[in-house]
């Protein structure tokens, strides 16, 4: 019963044990290289957005509307017309989205045919190639007005937004625990009244952070809004009519001959990512908070 | 409506009649044929190991089972004068009447002050000066007024665990419920945390009447007036708290006060 631990090898080299460390070497040498080659070749892409994207950014660029090569234009109508399009698609997909979300995670429970029906197609949404949304809302919206509006635009954008929210949404109430539904229920407290006063202000956070994923997803969005909201070389503030964005906007002057266009398109995607980079710091300020 | 005896349904002496209720959790047969009466203004303590249905007898009471489909209960609870397992009673009524604190502390993502104003306001409609008097009144009976006094308005889950469940009992009393159903209310809490509860139900059972589960065979001798012993789903045996830990009838209630088994 002595308390010393007899080993039947002592110190002897252990020929497995240096194998194995060998291959956790590896593995980690492995893993570390993968992880260096995507932040070089992220670090590239911003490397080379930054550099000709500053060069094109300038006041001009920003306060004044599109025009012919050559004329000092600028990309104003665009950048709003990607404001207008993009908070109008919000405005429109974050009711429906949040509405969806709070059904299938509160009522749709696991034996509700339609809640997993409706769950499926939601998630069938989400990877649906975008153009196939934009020749969708061109057959529904533009073809039978026999024009091109914003309004399009933005229902197409919104069709992109909706299923991110509603996944986020009854993800995020699902992490509310049951307690809490009991809790309010055992008050005497409606379902209705439980959902909205304590369940979703509990996961308030995150379904914010949804809602912003949404926006940073759809604001680069170029394919649902060539056949949609068109673009426009002028000032438009009518949902009716054509009207530009950024995107769109880089997708016409990145291929153009004209030295300035280039620029200007470069300026624009630069714009669009640091427009996408303020929303992910506000998600990660956000998420923090809560 | 019901068939009970008139007596038992209006005697102000008992707050809660169970007659021959059954319980189901879909196919499984929880409860059977549980007949008991709860002594209003009393603490009934509900003892037994678990999964001996005890819970699942106290979330009868204010109707709880009702949130899952496929949970469904037979017989007749008889609260002042009607069965609360008919169909068409309002149910938000019932659980204004019919309070409960739960196992582990749920504060709502709200203030301290909001926490209790939820439950008043779902039910009755106070001016501003009246609220406040109604969230001084029951924080003071819960002993957490000292405590929390300066910060009603900040965030309920800043508060210790004793402190949240001292609010959530206060938020159940604010409603001004005749019953009130306590499911293992001290099982999270320290020691320290779990005497000042218990002081609590000693002074909440002058106005309330109290249901309480309990695995702590002390907390049921110390609180209760009552105690039944439930084992797999049946009732053993109740009696007063004295007799009950003195002098059980059953052999295997002394078994289970005894600690050889459960």
């Amino acid at each position: 019963m002595s308390g010393t631990v007899v080993s039947t090898t002592g110190w002897k080299p252990n020929p497995r044990a240096a194998r194995r460390r060998r291959a956790d070497h590896l593995a980690t040498a492995f893993g570390m290289v993968m992880a260096g080659i995507l932040v070089l070749v992220l670090a590239s892409i911003l490397w080379t957005l930054l550099s000709r994207g500053l060069a094109g950014l300038s006041a001009t660029a920003i306060m004044k509307p599109m025009g012919p090569p050559g004329s000092s234009s600028g990309l104003a109508n665009a950048i709003v017309g990607s404001l207008i399009q993009t908070f109008m698609a919000l405005l429109m997909a974050t009711p429906l989205g949040l509405g969806c979300g709070i059904y299938l995670s509160e009522y749709g429970t696991e034996t509700n045919k339609f809640a997993s029906c409706v769950r499926f197609v939601s998630d069938v949404l989400m990877s649906v190639p975008s153009i196939l949304v934009g020749l969708f809302v061109y057959q529904v919206l533009v073809a039978p007005f026999g024009h091109f509006s914003a309004l399009a635009g933005s229902v197409a954008l919104a069709i992109l937004a909706v299923p991110i929210i509603v996944r986020t949404t009854e993800d995020m109430l699902r992490l509310v625990p049951t307690s809490m539904r009991e809790a309010g229920a055992a008050l005497g407290a409606t379902r209705w009244r439980v959902t909205l006063s304590l369940c979703l202000r509990s996961a308030k956070t995150g379904v914010l952070t949804g809602i912003l994923l949404a926006l940073a997803r759809v604001s680069g969005e170029t394919a649902p809004l060539l056949f949609t909201s068109l673009g426009n070389q002028n000032w438009s503030f009518s949902l009716n009519r054509p009207m530009a964005s950024l995107p769109v906007t880089i997708y016409q002057y990145a291929g153009a001959s004209y030295e300035d266009w280039v620029q200007l398109a470069w300026a624009g995607a630069l714009l669009v990512t640091m427009g996408v980079l303020a929303i992910n710091i506000a998600v990660r300020v956000s998420a923090r908070r809560g | 409506m019901t068939e009970t005896d008139p007596q038992v349904a209006k005697s102000p002496e008992v707050a809660l009649a169970v007659r021959n209720l059954n319980f189901y959790y879909g196919e499984n047969h929880a409860l059977h044929d549980i007949s008991i009466d709860f002594p209003a203004r009393r603490v009934t303590a509900m003892i037994g190991p678990s999964g001996c249905g005890k819970s699942t007898l106290l979330r009868v009471f204010n109707r709880m089972y009702d949130l899952y489909p496929g949970q469904r209960a037979t017989g007749e609870v008889i609260f002042d004068g009607r069965n609360v397992l008919e169909r068409d009673l309002d149910l938000n009524i019932l659980r204004a009447r019919v309070g409960m604190v739960f196992q582990k502390p749920t504060p709502f993502p709200m203030s301290i002050y909001d926490n209790i104003a939820f439950g008043v306001r779902l039910h009755e409609k106070l001016n501003k000066a009246e609220m406040d008097a109604r969230v001084q009144d029951v924080l003071t009976r819960v002993a957490l007024w000292n405590e929390v006094r300066d910060r009603l308005h900040a965030p309920a889950s800043g508060l210790s665990g004793g402190q949240q469940q001292r609010l959530c009992i206060a938020r159940s009393i604010a409603t001004r419920p005749e019953v009130l159903l306590l499911d293992e209310p001290t099982s999270a809490l320290d020691p320290i945390s779990t005497a000042r509860i218990e002081e609590l139900l000693d002074e909440l059972k002058e106005e309330f009447t109290i249901a309480i589960v309990t695995h702590n065979m002390q907390q049921a001798a110390r609180c209760a007036d009552q105690v039944a012993f439930f084992y797999m789903g049946r009732l053993i045996e109740v009696d007063s708290a004295d007799r009950m830990f003195t002098n059980p009838k059953q052999q295997q209630t002394q078994d289970y006060i005894t600690g050889r088994f459960g």
